[in-house]
């Protein structure tokens, strides 16, 4: 392969699956005809669609904020890559079987976790992890969500290891973001590389907030046929808005936010200039602590209060419903595919990575003899944040981390490290090399479970890292389905792209909280 | 013993306020040795109550007043009956370890709140540290922290943490047992967070009747400590570290949880500019049993 321009130096890391490239060097059936069209373009074509996309993004906003060396803050161009990763209709169809099964086995354990805790009584979880997770939310206790269904949107973190088979590297059934992402860099694809394209039979994800707006409405508490469907954002600031303003216009929803809604005898309405108006499901992307001021958090002054009452009441769908943070956190992972046997008499389709709780004394002594080797996360924090790569990490930083585990040891948990496939990606010379990356798949849930075809691939743009979060010099990737003729969906309906009516700007005061402390002077 | 309690809270608003939502958590539990013959909550201005048991199983009232107001008035009463709790059992420290112990414990193992190095905190500590049994570590905890702490109104607030209350070294009841629980929480024994009313005059009813049997109160607190028990299952007993001791029939408990938090008497918040004074009174009296 020396000969070729574009594949020069193309070196895979040992333990690694490459996704372009078979072991002897051949490049894969399945992602030959990309490979002619980016060799017909040449890497001057490359470089030049490179340029072209950072000044499309910088104009579109689709930008994210990076923390510079000197701790400032500044917008970069969300880094696409240009060279697509490519996937098989069959491979697709292990994926999408795997997760909808993942995902109805986390909806289940969902529900028994604030009902009945069968899988408790069973003695497959412990009650003792589940209280202290600090996403289980004691005031949904009893509450069944509408339609039984509390993981609308989840956006699963799937990796493949060396030898080539997909596991699941992490759940995410609170509020998933990135699907943007997804939608945005098919039509940047196809408007600067449409040459790809030609000749290619690849999935249509466009449909992806129709599909999420049929399970919205599926999930209504209401006998309409058209039920009022809002998205709540907590706002600008938010670092996820651009996405919430995409979905909100994409599906032709109000977006609100807190001072909008408001709960009156149990049910929630709307504020609009015409009075209040029913809402009947709210897709919130805002952490359940900022939902209720009554029930979360007190200092919340995103929160609509008494929501949860309405809730309680069935007469609103809070999507993803109140809660479910208990069944993606880390520490319970570990459980998941117990679950999928346990709710489902299945066996798991997809596998986790091997993965150990560190409050077992004995687990704890022979993971911290093996640091060197293992991957250690902290349980409640998402993003990357404080992951320890064991085989990157110097003895002072082993250290440190076996420090920290020994004061919090049910605080982390450890996994094997998985050696992340890598596909080709372009480096800013027009020439490919092989970059670590993983696999985000959307799905919803309403009345059945629907998976976009591909999803967001992150991939560490830097040479042998495999942290992918794009707060940390991540980057994405259009990922490719593509069809066989049997598999072919028919084409989504088409959505109005109508921007959504602006809302009065109806604000009161502020909120007041009100408590008495407990006083008694001494008896008698 | 049976007691009338009437627990009446006044908001007075200097403004108007709108959609003023509150959460009660003020009726009488219902155990096996305290039974709720009556009760009911009057508000004005005058709106729809909903009820729910929360996950603690404590009995809550919510309700909104959405229109325009001035004040608001939250009336309830409550008849009562209560007995008083058996003798403490009194297993060992190795009863704690079992998983038996540690099921039933279960999230009122857990710290809520910590103050970790504290000097005081760690005086505390030591006092504990010798107890024989675990019954004997509690009973200890309800008189080490009246020794140790002045008990003053307005030296800490709704919100203030261990930390605060041990820098101080004073509070309310509120305070007193949040100090309790985490001591015993770091012995590893399950404790819980009670709210409920006191009935604080000790003398037997008085010739004059009712009347000289009201007292007036304020809503209070105590501590639940899960006790291992030989041959048997574990079992909560209840202390007063306000008062030292174990908790006797002028108990009248609403509910438990891992702290304050989780069982506030009220809970409210509304919208408007307007400030809120807040008028605040519980009355207990004894009455004579029927029949």
């Amino acid at each position: 392969m020396t000969s070729d321009p574009l594949l020069d130096g193309y070196r895979i890391p040992d333990g690694s699956c490459d996704e372009l490239l078979e072991t002897d060097g051949r490049p894969r059936e399945h992602v030959r005809a990309l490979l002619a069209a980016l060799r017909r373009l040449g890497p001057e074509a490359l470089t030049d669609a490179g340029r072209r996309r950072d000044v499309i993004f910088m104009q579109q906003g689709i930008t994210f904020e990076v923390s510079g060396a000197g701790g400032e803050r500044r917008d970069r161009p969300f880094p696409l890559d240009l060279v697509p990763r490519v996937l098989t209709a069959g491979e697709w169809t292990v994926i999408k079987r795997g997760l909808a099964q993942r995902i109805r086995a986390l909806n289940a354990f969902v529900d028994d976790v604030y009902h009945g805790r069968e899988i408790v009584r069973a003695g497959i979880v412990p009650w003792s992890l589940i209280v202290s997770r600090p996403s289980f939310a004691r005031p949904v206790h009893g509450i069944r969500a509408p339609g039984g269904v509390y993981t609308h949107v989840s956006g699963c973190d799937l990796v493949r290891a060396g030898d080539g088979s997909w596991r699941v590297l992490e759940d995410n059934v609170r509020t998933p973001s990135g699907i943007s992402y997804v939608l945005e860099n098919r039509l940047a694809m196809t408007r600067l590389m449409p040459e790809l394209f030609a000749g290619q039979r690849v999935r249509p994800v466009e449909n992806y907030p129709s599909l999420l707006l049929e399970a919205l409405q599926a999930v209504a508490p209401s006998p309409d046929s058209d039920p009022t469907v809002v998205l709540w954002t907590p706002g600008p600031l938010n670092g996820a808005y651009f996405e919430h303003a995409f979905l909100a216009r994409a599906m032709g929803i109000e977006l609100v936010e807190a001072s909008d809604l408001v709960v009156r005898d149990s049910v929630c309405y709307m504020r609009t200039t015409g009075g209040l108006r029913r809402v009947h499901t709210i897709y919130r992307r805002l952490d359940d602590d900022f939902i209720d001021p009554l029930e979360f958090r007190p200092d919340s002054v995103l929160g609509v209060p008494g929501l949860v009452r309405a809730y309680r009441a069935g007469t609103v769908a809070i999507a993803n419903a109140i809660g479910t943070g208990v069944a993606d956190d880390k520490a319970i992972y570990h459980y998941v595919p117990e679950m999928v046997r346990f709710y489902l008499s299945e066996e798991p389709i997809l596998e986790n990575v091997p993965t150990y709780l560190l409050s077992d004394e004995t687990v704890r002594r022979w993971i911290l003899g093996r640091l060197h080797e293992v991957v250690v996360k902290p349980t409640s924090e998402s993003g990357g944040k404080g992951v320890f790569i064991g085989p990157q990490a110097s003895a002072e930083e082993r250290a440190d981390e076996a420090r920290l585990i020994e004061a919090h040891p049910e605080l982390y948990i450890a996994q094997e490290l998985v050696h992340l496939s890598t596909a080709p990606t372009e480096t800013g010379d027009g020439r490919l090399a092989p970059r670590h990356v993983d696999l985000r798949p959307f799905a919803v849930f309403g009345e059945q479970i629907r998976i976009v075809p591909g999803g967001l691939t992150r991939v560490a743009l830097r040479e042998g890292s495999m942290i992918v979060n794009s707060s940390q010099g991540g980057g994405s990737k259009d990922t490719w389905v593509l069809a066989d003729g049997d598999l072919l969906e028919g084409l989504p309906p088409g959505l109005a792209a109508r921007e959504p009516p602006r809302l009065p700007d109806v604000r009161y005061g502020g909120w007041h909280g009100q408590a008495q402390q407990q006083q008694q002077q001494a008896a008698i | 013993m049976h007691f009338a309690i009437r627990y009446v809270t006044r908001y007075r608003y200097d403004g108007d306020v709108v959609d003023n939502i509150n959460a009660l958590r003020i009726r009488p539990a219902t155990s096996g040795r305290q039974q709720v013959d009556h009760f009911t909550v009057r508000l004005s201005p005058e709106v729809r109550q909903h009820r729910h048991e929360d996950y603690f199983g404590t009995d809550v009232i919510e309700f909104e007043v959405t229109r325009s107001h001035r004040e608001l008035i939250i009336d309830a009463s409550a008849h009562v009956r209560t007995e008083p709790q058996p003798d403490p059992p009194s297993g060992t420290w190795e009863g704690l370890a079992v998983p038996g112990y540690r099921e039933a414990g279960g999230e009122y193992l857990m710290q809520t709140d910590t103050a970790a190095g504290h000097p005081l905190l760690a005086e505390l500590e030591a006092e504990l540290a010798d107890a024989r049994t675990p019954l004997e570590a509690v009973l200890r905890t309800s008189e080490v922290i009246p020794d140790r702490l002045e008990y003053r109104k307005g030296a800490t607030y709704v919100d203030s943490t261990l930390g605060d209350v041990l820098d101080v070294r004073a509070g309310v009841c509120q305070d007193f047992v949040h100090l309790g629980l985490n001591l015993l929480r770091s012995r590893g024994i399950a404790a819980r967070y009670v709210s409920g009313y006191l009935y604080t005059r000790a003398e037997p009813l008085g010739e004059a009747g009712d009347r000289a049997a009201s007292v007036e109160v304020d809503t209070h607190a105590w501590i639940e400590a899960l006790l291992p028990n030989a041959g048997g299952e574990p079992r909560w007993v209840s202390i007063d570290p306000t008062n030292r001791g174990l908790v006797g029939e002028c108990h009248v408990k609403i509910g438990h949880g891992r702290h304050y938090a989780d069982v506030p008497p009220i809970k409210g918040v509304y919208r408007g500019s307007a400030e809120s004074a807040l008028e605040a009174s519980v009355t207990m009296t004894r009455i004579e049993p029927v029949g």
